[in-house]
């Protein structure tokens, strides 16, 4: 039941009310009310849902949330193309995009749709680490999505002014690297694997 | 891909509104010198000073407080000397050019001189219209060069109240007026807009750092040598010396120019001419020989056929004011084309 219900029932009914003031429910209501929301306060609230960012303090956040860049796309706008240049690292705030993969084979121009990321997604870490950074695939927005983007100039502003939000973001960057590393390497293992046994197996036929 | 052409289309306008935004500010500065000096020189002296916020914000002072003690160190460093400085030179220059009529006539006397050696010796009469007409082109030079200098220190008065202005507006919100830039930037452009600008703008940093500190340093050692030889119009030869400085290759050469004349019209063929002779040797060579390969090759990468060719271009098209920023624009183009070159040859490199 609602706090409200809850309360009109008590009047209709001629219940005493409670005499406290429920302060996490009026809390509630405040931070629920759609006026107070500023929009300034609400970045650091969607960067606190981001996973890999989960080791940043409130005001760590706060602090990011300053360098990041709100960019809006209109649908189907390229937000980068493959073998692009890149400086930037982009979280999805809302909204959705597209990655695609040019195999590059053959004249035809064979854009493989690769995977479609989400709200709280991210992409184009790699291009915050790497000198000359390359796309790897081609993004573009499905919808209007905004994006927040940081990039290499920003990470360079926060090593120098908050040496901290540029350890943790460069942490929680590496973090994501190492997990797409860890499951390359798994994915190599077991393509080797898969090589070896259609070897032998042929060996084993000839044999 | 309706939707793709009116994205396109819309991304057009952002383009040229963008574009236009930049070239309405920067025809606005280019015609109004009056602003636009003291705006450039606060805008060096923030690039120069700076680095220093982030400094003061880690020992715990708020950015209000850090912008106030710049301030007040500023004041200090700069205001006092100033002061104290800007008469002298003044007084040095109106003394220098009533002097001016005398290093002439030494300079012809000399010059008719050695025409009569050569005469005698080879039979060969040189025409004494070159040297008039040199002393008519050095007259007007220096004539305007030391007329216009007390010209220039009064509007440095104008300046001293307008460049602190702009320079604590731009340490206080220079970080908001580049994010409102960026945000107008358009998609298409961005990454590489901002990762430029960016690389452009640490780099005329550091160069303008660099030369400033090269500068300073030759200006004192030309300066304090001359107080110890006791020569006339000490303050003023090490004022144009470090000024000089800061043109590349030539620069040396003109700031040593006015002192080695004024050597000879005042002292002739003395060891204290001999002396003011070795000391720009000395300076010179501690410069070109220490301070310069530390402080500013590294920052800037350019041939050094390229940094001639481009005080060459810079002084064609801007004077000595071309001269002097020729180095940096040099360096962006440099920044620019290899951008370019990147994004063309991308494909080739993979």
């Amino acid at each position: 039941m609602s706090y409200e219900n809850e309360i009109s029932e008590k009047l209709e009914k001629k219940e005493a009310l409670p005499e406290k003031l429920d302060i996490s429910m009026l809390k509630y209501f405040w931070q629920a009310n759609p006026l107070s929301s500023v929009k300034g306060g609400n970045i650091p609230k969607f960067l606190r849902k981001i996973g890999v960012l989960k080791n940043f303090s409130d005001n760590e956040l706060r602090l990011l949330s300053q360098s990041l860049h709100l960019r809006s796309f209109e649908n189907k706008e390229v937000i980068f193309r493959q073998h692009d240049l890149g400086v930037g690292f982009y979280f999805i705030y809302s909204g959705n995009v597209d990655v695609t993969v040019d195999s590059g084979k053959g004249a035809e121009e064979s854009e493989n749709y690769l995977l479609s990321l989400d709200k709280y997604d991210y992409f184009g870490e790699l291009a915050l680490l790497q000198d000359n950074s390359a796309r790897n695939a081609t993004v573009v927005a499905r919808g209007n999505t905004e994006l927040l983007g940081i990039f290499k100039p920003d990470i360079e502003s926060l090593i120098l002014n908050h040496p901290i939000v540029a350890a943790k973001l460069l942490q929680s960057v590496s973090l994501i690297i190492a997990n797409r590393l860890f499951s390359v390497t798994r994915e190599v293992r077991a393509l080797k694997y898969k090589l070896t046994q259609r070897k032998m197996g042929k060996d084993g036929s000839k044999g | 891909m309706e939707a793709k052409a009116s994205s396109s289309k819309k991304e057009w306008l952002r383009l040229i509104f963008f574009f236009s935004i930049i070239l309405i500010f920067g025809g606005a500065l280019l015609s109004l010198p009056r602003a636009a000096i003291p705006l450039t020189i606060a805008y060096v002296i923030y690039l120069i000073v700076s680095p220093a916020l982030p400094t003061l914000a880690k020992l715990g002072l708020s950015k209000g407080f850090s912008i106030a003690l710049l301030f007040v160190a500023l004041l200090f460093f700069f205001i006092y000397p100033i002061v104290k400085v800007v008469p002298t030179i003044t007084r040095e220059a109106k003394e220098f050019k009533d002097n001016i009529p005398r290093i002439e006539r030494y300079v012809e006397t000399q010059y008719s001189k050695s025409r009569a050696v050569i005469k005698d010796k080879t039979g060969y009469e040189i025409p004494s219209k070159y040297v008039s007409e040199v002393i008519e082109v050095a007259r007007k030079g220096t004539a305007n060069f030391l007329l216009n200098l007390p010209q220039v220190l009064a509007s440095f008065l104008e300046w001293i109240l307008l460049v602190p202005l702009f320079l604590f507006f731009l340490l206080k919100d220079a970080t908001s007026f580049k994010r409102s830039i960026l945000r107008l930037t358009p998609n298409s452009i961005f990454e590489r807009f901002y990762y430029l600008s960016h690389k452009f703008n640490s780099q005329l940093g550091d160069y303008i750092f660099a030369k400033f500190v090269e500068a300073s340093i030759v200006g004192i050692i030309i300066t304090s040598g001359l107080l110890i030889l006791d020569i006339k119009f000490s303050l003023l030869l090490g004022l144009v010396a470090g000024m000089t400085n800061v043109i590349p290759y030539v620069g040396p050469v003109l700031g040593t120019i006015p002192a080695i004349v004024l050597g000879f019209a005042e002292y002739g063929t003395t060891p204290t001419t001999g002396a003011i002779v070795l000391l720009y040797l000395i300076a010179n060579t501690i410069d070109i020989g220490i301070v310069f390969p530390i402080l500013v090759s590294k920052i800037v990468d350019l041939h050094p056929v390229v940094v001639v060719m481009s005080v060459i271009l810079g002084s064609q098209y801007l004077g000595i004011l071309g001269m002097v920023v020729s180095i940096p624009l040099a360096a962006a183009v440099k920044l620019i084309i290899i951008e370019i070159y990147n994004e063309v040859y991308s494909d080739r490199n993979r």
